[in-house]
């Protein structure tokens, strides 16, 4: 008697366990995203991918987020320096060091600073055995990337201009300062 | 003597059982559209003896979503380091809302509808409260097929949204709680984040050593955004929120 009562309270026990420790049959990953192995191609938007295995779903999730966000980080920092490279010889700057040295700043200004509308577009989470494996897209306009790249432009140019009016300025006090003392 | 046995075992499987969601009020699935200046939200509570208690617990909860949903303060930060011998992985989330923002809703709201299911109960309401109730029925129903923004992130030109996942968690309640803050976070990293990262490759006579340093964060301040959808894969044991925001938001 005390045997079945025992039994019985340990059915639903072992039962509770597995339910605890992950031993659900897992669906085995068959296939890999195609997304994931070609990345669409845009001339508006950059897309990239990035994917994560871990124990942790939510851990998995926000690897791949990252990961995909951090590979659109990269490139737009090649695509900006190309972009200001192309806008400079075609107004004639032409490519000397002032003009490198402007296109290389604004560059990583904009690609070291916010991602602002990069979504993650597609996202597929498998289970391999106990482990979770996520795949994310990342989608990055590139509208919002020329906006970003403009405003930066701007603000540099400004401050350069403004150095510039400033070095005038020091210089023509100079000039005074110096005519000054030949006076006296 | 057996029938003491197998009502043992019916008892301990269906306590077993209890914590897990099989009905849900359609308006838990998809939480309908309000009319203009008026928002829902909604609130739920697990299976309670006292019906009252349920009630309170689940009315509470709703007020504190419709808090976030007015106002919310996040701040976000996820750093990966790895150096080709271990890999450290550490994100952080951080949610927060007025007190006063909370006090406005408890001070200002109507409840919409109620259901009472197996599993608990929960309730739809409106903020600011409303005269007229509109008529919003309960239709307790099961899960459906999977939605294609689970996979997909919906495009819109009006809104922008962020998808929330979260799985093997003992509880339903707590899971909901945390998959609908996820999908803020989330809807808050498709608007706006910083990102840093630095990348090494060494080489090693044959062998290459890659590290690397990613770094990612953002502390906004996001209103009105509405978790419009839910859905659970029971299947997998997942749980799924869409996270809505206007991305002009009107007014409050």
């Amino acid at each position: 008697m005390k045997k079945l009562i025992v039994i019985a309270l340990l059915i639903p026990l072992a039962l509770m366990l597995v339910n605890c420790g992950g031993g659900k049959p897992k669906a085995k990953m068959v296939d890999i995203p195609e997304w994931y192995l070609n990345p669409p191609m845009a001339e508006d938007a950059i897309y990239e991918a990035g994917d994560a295995a871990k124990q942790s779903m939510g851990l998995a999730k926000e690897a791949a987020d990252a990961r995909a966000r951090d590979a659109v980080a990269r490139t737009i920092e090649v695509k900006v320096s190309n972009m200001l490279k192309n806008f400079m010889q075609e107004s004639g700057i032409g490519e000397d060091a002032e003009a490198l040295e402007f296109t290389s700043s604004v560059s990583k200004q904009v690609a070291n600073t916010v991602l602002r509308g990069c979504r993650i577009t597609k996202r597929e989470m498998k289970t391999e055995g106990a482990t979770y494996h996520a795949y994310s897209l990342a989608e990055y306009n590139l509208n919002s990337l020329i906006q970003e790249t403009l405003n930066e432009a701007k603000k540099q140019k400004a401050l350069y201009n403004e150095a510039k009016a400033n070095l005038s300025f020091e210089d023509l006090e100079k000039e005074i300062e110096k005519l000054e003392a030949v006076g006296q | 003597m057996k029938t003491r046995f197998f009502v043992i075992v019916l008892v301990s499987l269906f306590i077993c059982g209890a914590n897990s969601q099989t009905f849900i009020p359609e308006w838990f699935e998809e939480l309908p559209d309000s009319p203009a200046g008026v928002f829902y939200s909604v609130g739920y509570s697990g299976k309670y003896q006292n019906q009252c208690l349920a009630r309170e617990v689940a009315i509470s909860r709703a007020l504190s979503n419709m808090a976030k949903q007015h106002q919310v303060r996040l701040i976000f930060e996820i750093e990966e380091y790895a150096d080709g011998r271990f890999r450290l992985l550490n994100p952080s989330f951080d949610l927060s809302y007025d007190e006063s923002v909370l006090l406005n809703v408890a001070a200002n709201y109507t409840p919409i509808d109620s259901s009472i299911t197996n599993e608990g109960y929960y309730i739809l309401i409106a903020c600011p409260s409303i005269e007229r109730r509109p008529h919003i029925p309960s239709n307790n129903k099961t899960w459906g097929e999977q939605p294609k923004w689970t996979k997909i992130l919906p495009n819109s030109r009006r809104y922008s949204y962020g998808v929330g996942i979260t799985s093997n968690y003992s509880f339903w309640v707590r899971a909901w709680k945390d998959t609908d803050e996820y999908a803020r976070f989330d809807l808050g990293k498709n608007i706006e984040i910083e990102a840093e990262s630095i990348h090494a490759v060494k080489r090693e006579n044959k062998f290459i050593t890659e590290s690397k340093i990613i770094r990612q964060s953002y502390d906004l301040t996001l209103k009105q955004t509405l978790i419009v959808s839910r859905w659970y894969d029971r299947e997998n044991d997942m749980y799924y929120s869409l996270c809505r925001q206007a991305r002009n938001p009107a007014p409050h």
